[in-house]
């Protein structure tokens, strides 16, 4: 096989309600191996989508575009009805170059390198090689010249068969650009065997090094190969308003977008499953500990506040004035323990780490960091869901233990300040009809609705985000739900359970 | 910042387990506390519950830690705890008994509208000279009834109008609390307690005296201790003197009628060694003369009294307001008998006056208080308003002394029209005597002075003085919107 690409009237179309948008049509093309291609064509013409298709990046949630016709990629189906992906074949450099950003270059370099079962002690070696010998400790340090080089580095780890690179002289001046050019033709010498395609308007800093120029006209929907010198000609930059040809129903696309909703759904509910045994191990340990530590005196705080003033005003407001005082506190005692601390300590929780945990994943989004992951050949599941899960399954219920003492603690103030029993007699009538049996369902409450807190915030943040505004929209989504959840874990459990 | 964070996070969470831990062993190592548990039987336990009190001489000085039904269910067993300082005074001859709520208000008006019920505790109590303390573990027989020794908290509370004094006496007698307090025979009150004087040289009985026989003591009654004596040779037979004495000892005391002033709440006096001599003034001749019930003669005009009200409207978001008024009423006796005060509902119910930005007031802890001119204080409640709207209300009173009279029938007036006769304002001032007669005057006002005064032509009583319907000036409420079951005959 000497073809890195074959296109066989290929049509590539996005589905929009109501009608598409067609970006190809009838594409016959061979693309051959071992060539460094420059991929130009007008903003909007579907170049990133084409690009995303290739490396298997195509959200799971939103109606895929539409292909009709084959596309083979190294001999490799990518169309019909049983599509292969080419998995460690290929390698992107997005755009935003989605660098881990909590992560040092050296360390997003060896993550690819151990991802692709090559060893870490290589990273230092690959970063050289683009240029960066003593990178900085952290990624918020790089220039953006920088940023690529590491980028570089990073997608050179698996050594991929295919490398596809968008924009990557985007941002920087002609001769930082012309640098990352050539660095890319050196790195692209270097491997026998590799096809590279790179998306860019910079034409000029890469024309000593193309070996051809794909060109996507968008005007004739039409995809040729071209010889390097060729340049496209102005009015083939202006695109046309494109027909809105007749696609399927809004009826059909809507329900297709639902479907295709409640799927990824099931499918982060199976993934949270499936990846429970930590791979990660650290990312579990640091996500534990912060969930449990962080959020521990906010939460006693609020279950002391309610807990003293429960006792308090329950005891103030005694109809039955100096009588019945015990009564009183073993009816606060085990709605407060048993009922109410722990519902409240659960959305307290909620309200202070669901927020950040989908701020976090709903940016990582963004920033094309998930889609860097998955190019690295690892799960985001593994590196984002599994840890959370972990974390708030162990947090939970430990931060609800420090709300329901805190409570009790300021149930025995209260009851001193209200009232002369002794604190021998508040622990007896406190705790009275509170048991072992009681603490097991509380631990049960807290920890069901810790994890589906946690796979609420992994799906939430880690759905498709075109802007910031997204990234806001899903923490919300994640506090609300998250609350919702926890009230009708709690809710029910006791229904069921004291009902 | 996040190192800080998670420090304070780590030791919250060490303190809650710490917390949980001492909680724990707080519920559960109560047999390692320094304290002495005790077993007590009841044949009723009378609502005892696990976390309520062991006390002595009204201190809390224990807990109750369970109560069960023991083994072969002929008993109540309750397991108690007593702290150090009980233990000290849990002695083998020791009484152990249960106090159970008490329902005061109803009769007699004993305790009052704000204490009605109150848990079930334990007390006990150690007669004095008790020396062997109980030891851990022991189990103990407990009593149905306190016993007659007990507490004056196990009595009758002192009521308001009561005269407390002290009398002194040379030794005890076996007097205790509960003892009866006699004058010409008949139980005027009773001992409260008896106490060593600090300086050892005598014994101080505290008494109270009920209020409706207060004036029965003065400054010259003479005060000793009944005691069995039997006097005369065993066979030609022995009085005894003192009957009732041979149960247990009882203080009496003598005045003779119309010597001596009335003595005040805290009198001091000194018992006499022995009865002292003297002879019981016979019975008054004019006395003979009146009828058997021993009423003095009718009045023949209108009887006001003066009617305190206090009441507290509970606040949701505040803090809760205090009412009180002052004002009058006119008294007479209903054709069942009953002592009837007639006066104006703004004046004695304030849940017609009061308004509540959320709805119907809440008034709570209502006490209406009726004043006379002798100085006796009557506790009424309210038994009757106007359900028309009208500014009308009738108060029943409650313990009603034997001579109280009120106004002549045919000196009130249901219904009728009063036209062309100057009217007069008939009030009572605040300590129950009548104010002087006032004309009628067009700028009336709700003050103390007119509240619940009645209004007269003629002499007759034909109405009251209170609020106009739906208004806040003061208008007449004519008697006739009195229900027929309240009227005299």
């Amino acid at each position: 096989m000497s073809e890195a690409l074959v296109f066989r009237n290929f049509g590539l179309a996005h589905r929009r309600p109501g009608g598409e948008e067609v970006l190809l049509e009838g594409v016959n093309l061979t693309l051959p191996k071992n060539g460094f291609f420059v991929f130009i064509g007008t903003s909007g013409g579907g170049k990133s989508s084409l690009l995303r298709i290739l490396a298997g990046l195509i959200e799971s949630r939103e109606p895929a575009p539409r292909m009709s016709g084959e596309l083979i990629a190294f001999g490799k189906s990518l169309t019909g009805d049983r599509t292969e992906s080419l998995n460690n074949e290929v390698a992107a450099i997005l755009q935003d170059e989605g660098l881990l950003d909590e992560l040092s270059p050296r360390q997003n370099v060896e993550m690819a390198l151990a991802a692709s079962g090559r060893s870490r002690k290589l990273a230092p070696a690959l970063l050289a090689q683009a240029g960066l010998a003593s990178p900085p400790e952290r990624v918020a340090q790089l220039s953006g010249g920088m940023r690529k080089r590491v980028a570089v580095a990073r997608a050179l780890a698996s050594s991929p068969q295919l490398l596809l690179c968008d924009e990557p002289t985007a941002g920087l001046d002609p001769e930082a650009a012309h640098t990352i050019a050539k660095l890319l033709r050196e790195a692209h010498d270097q491997d026998d065997g590799r096809t590279t395609i790179v998306i860019t308007h910079d034409l000029d800093a890469f024309e000593e090094f193309a070996d051809g120029v794909l060109v996507l006209d968008r005007p004739a929907r039409s995809l040729r190969l071209e010889p390097p010198e060729f340049r496209l000609k102005g009015q083939d930059a202006v695109a046309k308003a494109t027909d809105a040809a007749a696609g399927e129903p809004a009826a059909v696309h809507w329900t297709r977008r639902m479907l295709l909703q409640l799927a990824a759904i099931g499918e982060t509910i199976v993934d949270s499953v499936r990846r429970l045994p930590p791979v990660e191990m650290g990312q579990v340990v640091r996500t534990t500990v912060r969930f449990t530590l962080e959020p521990a005196l906010f939460v006693a705080v609020a279950g002391a506040v309610i807990g003293g003033l429960a006792t308090f005003f329950a005891l103030r407001n005694n109809p039955i004035d100096g009588g019945f005082e015990t009564a009183l506190l073993t009816g606060t005692g085990k709605v407060a323990t048993a009922v109410l601390v722990p519902m409240l300590s659960g959305f307290f929780f909620t309200a202070r780490i669901a927020a950040g945990a989908s701020a976090r994943i709903g940016t990582m989004k963004r920033t094309n960091q998930i889609a860097a992951l998955r190019m690295m050949g690892v799960n985001p599941a593994d590196y984002l869901l599994t840890p959370l899960v972990w974390a708030m399954v162990i947090a939970m219920p430990l931060v609800t233990l420090c709300g329901v003492v805190a409570a009790a603690l300021a149930a025995a103030l209260a009851t001193s300040a209200a009232s002369g029993i002794t604190m021998v007699g508040w622990a007896t009538a406190y705790f009275m009809t509170v048991s072992a049996h009681d603490v097991l369902v509380i631990l049960a409450k807290s920890t069901l609705s810790g994890y589906l807190v946690a796979v609420a915030c992994y799906h939430l943040g880690s759905g498709p985000k075109r802007s910031g505004a997204d990234v806001g929209e899903s923490v919300n989504s994640a506090i609300v739900v998250g609350m919702a959840l926890v009230l009708t874990v709690h809710a029910g459990l006791t229904f069921l359970v004291y009902a | 910042m996040h190192r800080l964070r998670y420090f304070i996070g780590l030791l919250t969470l060490v303190g809650a387990i710490i917390a949980a831990i001492w909680i724990v062993r707080l519920l559960r190592s109560l047999d390692d506390r320094a304290g002495v548990p005790l077993s007590v039987e009841f044949r009723n336990a009378r609502g005892l519950r696990a976390g309520t009190d062991v006390r002595y001489r009204g201190v809390t000085v224990g807990t109750v830690r369970s109560v069960a039904i023991s083994g072969d269910g002929n008993k109540a067993v309750a397991q108690l705890l007593l702290a150090p300082i009980g233990a000290e005074h849990a002695c083998v001859n020791s009484s152990f008994w249960v106090v159970t709520p008490r329902f005061g208000g109803l009769t007699g008006g004993a305790t009052g509208l704000d204490t009605l019920v109150r848990d079930s505790y334990i007390a006990f109590y150690t007669p004095p000279g008790s020396e062997s303390e109980l030891s851990p573990g022991s189990l103990i027989a407990g009593r149905e009834r306190p016993p007659l020794n007990a507490e004056p908290e196990a009595l009758d509370d002192v009521e308001h109008g009561d005269l407390l004094m002290t009398l002194l006496v040379p030794e005890n007698y076996e007097l205790k609390p509960g003892s009866s307090v006699i004058f010409r025979g008949v139980p005027t009150g009773d001992v409260r307690s008896v106490s060593l004087a600090p300086s050892g040289t005598h014994v101080e009985v505290q008494l109270r005296i009920q209020r409706e026989h207060r004036q029965t003591v003065t400054d010259k009654a003479k005060f000793w201790v009944g005691r069995p004596s039997v006097s005369g040779a065993l066979l030609s037979g022995f009085t005894v003197t003192d009957l009732s004495a041979l149960l247990t000892p009882y203080i009496s005391y003598y005045g003779a009628p119309g010597e001596g002033v009335l003595v005040q709440d805290g009198y001091r006096a000194a018992a006499e060694l022995s009865r002292p001599a003297f002879e019981i003034s016979p019975v008054p001749g004019k006395a003979v003369q009146q009828d058997n019930t021993g009423k003095p003669a009718a009045p023949d005009d209108v009887v006001l009294v003066r009617i305190t009200y206090a009441a507290v409207e509970r606040d949701t978001f505040s803090a809760d307001d205090q009412i009180l008024r002052h004002g009058s009423g006119v008294l007479f006796l209903d054709r069942s008998g009953r002592s009837v005060v007639v006066t104006a509902r703004s004046l004695v119910d304030a849940s017609f006056t009061e308004d509540d930005a959320w709805g119907d007031p809440e008034i709570a802890d209502e006490v209406t208080k009726v004043h006379r001119a002798d100085g006796t204080v009557m506790r009424a409640h309210r038994v009757w308003v106007d359900p028309t709207g009208q500014d009308l209300a009738a108060l029943v009173l409650e313990d009603v002394p034997p001579d109280l009279l009120g106004t002549p029938s045919d000196r009130l007036v249901f219904g009728g029209t009063v036209a062309g006769v100057p009217l007069q304002i008939r009030a009572a001032g605040p300590d129950g005597a009548e104010l002087p007669i006032q004309p009628m005057a067009s700028d009336l006002d709700l003050s103390e002075a007119n509240l619940g005064g009645c209004v007269a032509a003629d002499g007759k009583v034909f109405g009251v003085i209170g609020r106009k319907v739906g208004d806040v000036v003061a208008a007449i409420v004519p008697l006739e919107y009195l229900p027929a079951d309240l009227r005299p005959q």
